[in-house]
């Protein structure tokens, strides 16, 4: 009988010295984890200085589990006021009728107008708006001008089709050393949208299926990035521990110094000012993810918006956040200060960018970027069991025809498409 | 045990001298030696661990790894500290989470297992499957009707309803090791109290309780781990930073750089930190438990 | 005793609030998944009645059989293992000495962690990159290149994640199985003795025999928990490499989470309980026999 007693007891103790949570004036806002934590740590901070009455309370939710924890949320009507998600699940949201419609809010609003033209069309559902920019990720090609120069390479001219990485690949891998010339994730689905996806796009292809009636996988070209994907396996430009690569690494790759070109991301960058800054100062060269044919370049437009559930308690004060976010002062202030692209194109000019070319180019890539728009992004494309990622790896990693891979995924793509 | 007797019945029949003698007990060497062996590779995994957790943040992460740090520091620790709603917050509502499964699930145990053992409930061996069903049930599945049900009942964001699912995925287990202790308790104790007056609670708190304080044990001991870890409940049932729980926040280390990568130091932290209270939870009640374990599961 | 009407009220009140709970947290939760089964629900739209579609579905669906063959696979190969291995480790530690009672000891602690914790401790060891394993064996000249253990090759991370279960559940049959073989009278083992019977004698015809029902058990709790298999693999390969590490309930939690497909998700729940209540039928079948 003593052990139970004790139990009590002890619980007892836990229960009184349990926090007491949030206030119920405070706005609760979730993000997803491993997204750009730092920048949204830095709005919402920003927000809460200025508006100390109406603070807003962050919850970071494993990112993996985002889309059913919103879906539960919404089921039982227990919603936050503000939610970040990936731009990529805005329509499937939208579609449900699940989101605020905030398109009367924003009517005369004019940073409205030159926002992430990416994040505006995935946040804008039959005409209506839904959500805006939370933060933007755009995806670009890095090269490595020390590995280039070592390689007798001009180190200020980056590739600028599929065959030239090829070419350039090539000479880097022939250094040997661990050094390879080329990098694609083996393992990682997000991944490879993000920086394989465009290749296909600036090719001419196409990747998901917009809806039931789409044929997805098309263009004549698309046969030909995926033998020249297979060709840099082949011919062992690419290191094979990368097909290891499920995403948890992948930031870290280029600032090993061992990868000569690599597509990735606008927050390399800064990632690489910390982890090699031999090769931050002076030695990255970012240009935009090429084609087969010089001068078709592409880019992929990520990164989160921020929308308002139905059920929300706080519409009023959660638009206002929209709207701060989009505020000149903030976007100058937060986003460029911390290094981050602007989300409003007319801001991209600033003080911060001005400073470093490299970052004005990344903005540049906005131009160029898209974001698939689809009721179904996470089967389709980004889950690890989705047909995008199973038709790279039978591209990279085995012998199968090309023909059959892309029929098989033309296949399973449209019977996700037509559920 | 077998081994060392068939040393001794063979090394009657040698000479005995000395490298005979050593030669004779060969076998016991070998099987400590063996034995040795194991202890080592079973704990040299946690070993690693709790090695890795102390190393700074660059060795962490550091391509090949070091077996040590050279140089030790609490860096993943401190990180691990700060997370978000503070490292305090998460153990605080794991710790509340764990103490009221191991409450319910003692008291629901204790009772059903008198129950099912002692007195001739109709359709016994039914009601004692019934009890069983949770075994069978993915209980992944169940868990998106009993979040819909608890955001009705209001007990999502609570520990308290955290802490019902873990005794749900918890009670089968408990069930089987109480109800097999009540039965391993001789009958002729509890009749001597009942003819000298006792009632059935009585008979039960004087009688029986101080012979399945092993299997309470036991069962405690392994609501606590099960509580304790539980990961996917707690991501479905909580809502709020403050309301985590420390498995979540191990989750998240998984993808806590800042695009997503791992943070291999304070995922080791978080190891480390959640292994600890199980492992001296299990020494301080070994005695206990074993025996629970042993009545509870070999009749 | 109380074998009466008082009895009978008596034993269903004390039984009562555990029966209480069950229903409401177990029973009622399963019935409004079975429920669910027969609907096409992605939660965030109301659900639609598609009777036994689901049900057809997944007869007709290549993952749903991948998955059931990788989990039998899996089970198949980790139940052998952590039985002929808990045993042998029992017969080694069975005596109580005290080198004995500390390797009893150390063996059972991965028991008590949890296997969250253990997945991920081994999810870094395993690394290809980061991790130790392979560090350790390209140091004893074993290997000249990494090996990808997790994630790549179905088989090679089968068998890491088998390894890592192992380590973390072999403690729990050993501990049972040196009970049981202490369990046998001391006076039957003498007798053998004393008849001359051999080491191996007497395992197979006193030691084994007498201990076939705590065999028995561990065996159902072990199927039961490798057909039931799910974080380790949630947390080691995610299913990887094309869905041939995806348990079955791992499939069953990617329909009922990220694809928000919640009415397959359960349909697929319910077949798989189905299965492990055959598994259990026959378990107790074969253990009665034992008994007889």
């Amino acid at each position: 009988m003593r052990l139970p007693k004790l139990i009590t007891v002890a619980l007892a103790a836990l229960l009184v010295a349990m926090p007491l949570g949030a206030v119920a004036e405070d706005l609760q806002m979730w993000e997803r984890s491993g997204g750009n934590a730092s920048m949204v740590d830095e709005l919402v901070r920003a927000w809460n200085e200025a508006n100390p009455d109406r603070k807003i309370v962050l919850t970071y939710i494993p990112h993996s589990e985002m889309v059913p924890k919103i879906a539960q949320a919404i089921a039982s009507g227990e919603v936050p006021d503000l939610m970040g998600m990936d731009l990529i699940y805005g329509p499937q949201f939208e579609d449900a009728g699940q989101l605020e419609d905030v398109t009367d809010y924003f009517k005369d609003d004019p940073t409205l107008k030159t926002a992430s033209p990416g994040h505006i069309q995935v946040a804008t559902y039959k005409d209506r708006l839904y959500g805006v920019p939370l933060y933007a990720d755009v995806s670009v090609l890095f090269w490595n001008k020390l590995l280039f120069k070592q390689a007798g390479l001009d180190p200020e001219v980056g590739p600028a089709s599929l065959q030239d990485i090829h070419d350039m690949a090539a000479k880097i891998t022939a250094l040997g050393d661990g050094n390879y010339g080329y990098y694609l994730a083996g393992n990682c689905a997000g991944c490879n949208i993000f920086t394989f996806g465009p290749l296909i796009w600036a090719s001419g292809g196409t990747i998901e299926p917009k809806d039931a009636a789409d044929e997805p996988l098309t263009g004549d070209n698309l046969v030909k990035v995926l033998e020249w994907a297979r060709m840099m396996h082949k011919e062992g430009l690419i290191n094979p521990a990368n097909q290891a690569e499920n995403g948890e690494t992948f930031h870290l790759q280029f600032g090993s110094g061992k990868v000569g070109i690599m597509g990735t991301g606008n927050f390399n960058l800064f990632l690489l000012k910390e982890q090699n800054a031999a090769l931050f100062d002076g030695n990255v060269g970012i240009t935009f993810l090429p084609g087969l044919e010089k001068g078709k370049v592409a880019s992929f437009a990520g990164g989160d918006i921020v929308t308002i559930p139905k059920g929300s308690k706080h519409v009023k004060d959660a638009v206002d956040f929209m709207k701060f976010i989009l505020s000149d002062n903030v976007q100058v202030e937060s986003y460029a200060k911390l290094m981050n692209l602007t989300t409003r194109a007319d801001m991209a000019k600033n003080k911060y960018f001005e400073a470093d070319p490299r970052v004005q180019k990344m903005a540049e890539a906005l131009d160029v970027a898209r974001t698939p728009y689809t009721l179904k992004f996470f089967e389709l494309i980004n889950s690890p069991q989705g047909p995008w990622l199973q038709m790279l790896q039978r591209v990279y990693y085995s012998d199968d025809p090309i023909d059959q891979i892309i029929a098989d995924g033309k296949a399973q793509m449209k019977a996700i498409a037509a559920e | 045990m077998s081994a060392d007797l068939s040393i001794a019945m063979r090394a009657e029949t040698r000479p005995r001298n000395l490298i005979a003698t050593l030669w004779a007990s060969r076998a016991k060497y070998l099987v400590g030696a063996l034995l040795i062996v194991i202890c080592v590779v079973m704990l040299l995994p946690l070993v690693a661990s709790v090695l890795a957790s102390l190393k700074s943040t660059t060795e962490a992460a550091a391509v090949p790894p070091t077996y040590y740090p050279h140089g030790l520091s609490v860096d993943s620790y401190v990180r691990l500290w700060d997370y978000q709603a503070g490292l305090q917050v998460y153990v605080g509502n794991s710790l509340a989470t764990a103490a009221i499964a191991i409450a319910l699930t003692l008291g629901l145990t204790v009772t059903a297992g008198y129950a099912l053992a002692r007195f001739p409930l109709p359709g016994k061996e039914a009601l004692f499957v019934f009890l069983l069903l949770a075994l069978i049930i993915p209980y992944q599945a169940l868990l998106t009707p009993i979040f819909l049900m608890f955001a009705q009942l209001k007990l999502t964001n609570s520990v308290l309803g955290l802490a019902i699912i873990h005794t749900a995925i918890q009670l089968p287990f408990s069930l089987y090791v109480m109800r097999n202790s009540f039965e391993a308790v001789p009958k002729d104790l509890e009749e001597a109290a009942v003819v000298d007056g006792a009632n059935s609670l009585q008979a039960l708190v004087l009688i029986y309780l101080p012979s399945v304080v092993p299997a309470m044990v036991t069962v405690a001991l392994f609501a606590f781990i099960t509580s304790w870890n539980e990961f996917l409940g707690a991501l479905v049932m909580m809502n709020r930073q403050d309301t985590f729980t420390l498995p979540l926040i191990l989750s998240a280390a998984r993808t806590q750089t800042s695009i997503g990568g791992t943070d291999w130091g304070m995922l080791q932290a978080g190891v480390t930190i959640s292994v600890i209270p199980c492992i001296a939870v299990y020494l301080l009640l070994q005695k206990y438990y074993v025996a629970g374990l042993l009545s509870g599961a070999v009749k | 005793m109380y074998n009466n009407a008082r009895g009978r009220f008596l034993g269903l009140l004390y039984v009562a609030p555990a029966l209480l709970f069950v229903l409401l947290f177990t029973a009622y939760p399963f019935g409004q998944m079975i429920w669910v089964s027969f609907n096409s629900w992605s939660l965030i739209t109301p659900p639609k009645f598609v009777g036994t579609a689901n049900y057809t579905k997944a007869f007709a669906d290549k993952q749903f059989w991948t998955s059931l063959q990788f989990t039998l696979k899996y089970t198949v190969l980790i139940t052998p293992i952590l039985m002929i291995g808990g045993y042998a480790l029992a017969l080694l530690v069975a005596a109580n000495t005290p080198l004995r009672r500390f390797a009893r000891a150390v063996i059972f602690i991965p028991v008590v962690i949890g296997l969250g914790a253990s997945s991920l401790l081994w999810y870094w060891l395993f690394s290809t990159d980061y991790g130790l394993i392979n560090k350790l064996l390209f140091d004893l000249g074993l290997l000249h290149k990494p090996v990808f253990w997790l994630g790549v090759n179905a088989d090679i991370s089968n068998w890491a994640i088998i390894v890592s279960v192992i380590w973390k559940v072999i403690g729990f049959g050993m501990l049972l199985f040196v009970a049981a073989i202490q369990g046998i009278p001391s006076e039957v083992t003498e007798a053998a003795l004393v008849d001359g019977a051999s080491p191996w004698q007497r395992m197979t015809r006193i030691t084994l025999p007498l201990t076939l029902r705590t065999v028995l058990l561990v065996t159902l709790v072990s199927v039961i928990g490798s057909l039931l298999a799910f974080d380790q693999f949630y947390i080691m390969t995610a299913g990887q490499p094309q869905n041939l590490t995806a348990t079955s309930v791992f499939y069953v939690y990617l329909n009922s989470f990220p694809y928000l497909k919640l009415g397959y998700g359960a349909a697929l729940s319910l077949i798989l309980a189905g299965i492990i209540l055959l598994f259990t039928l026959l378990q107790l079948v074969l253990s009665r026999r034992s008994h007889a």
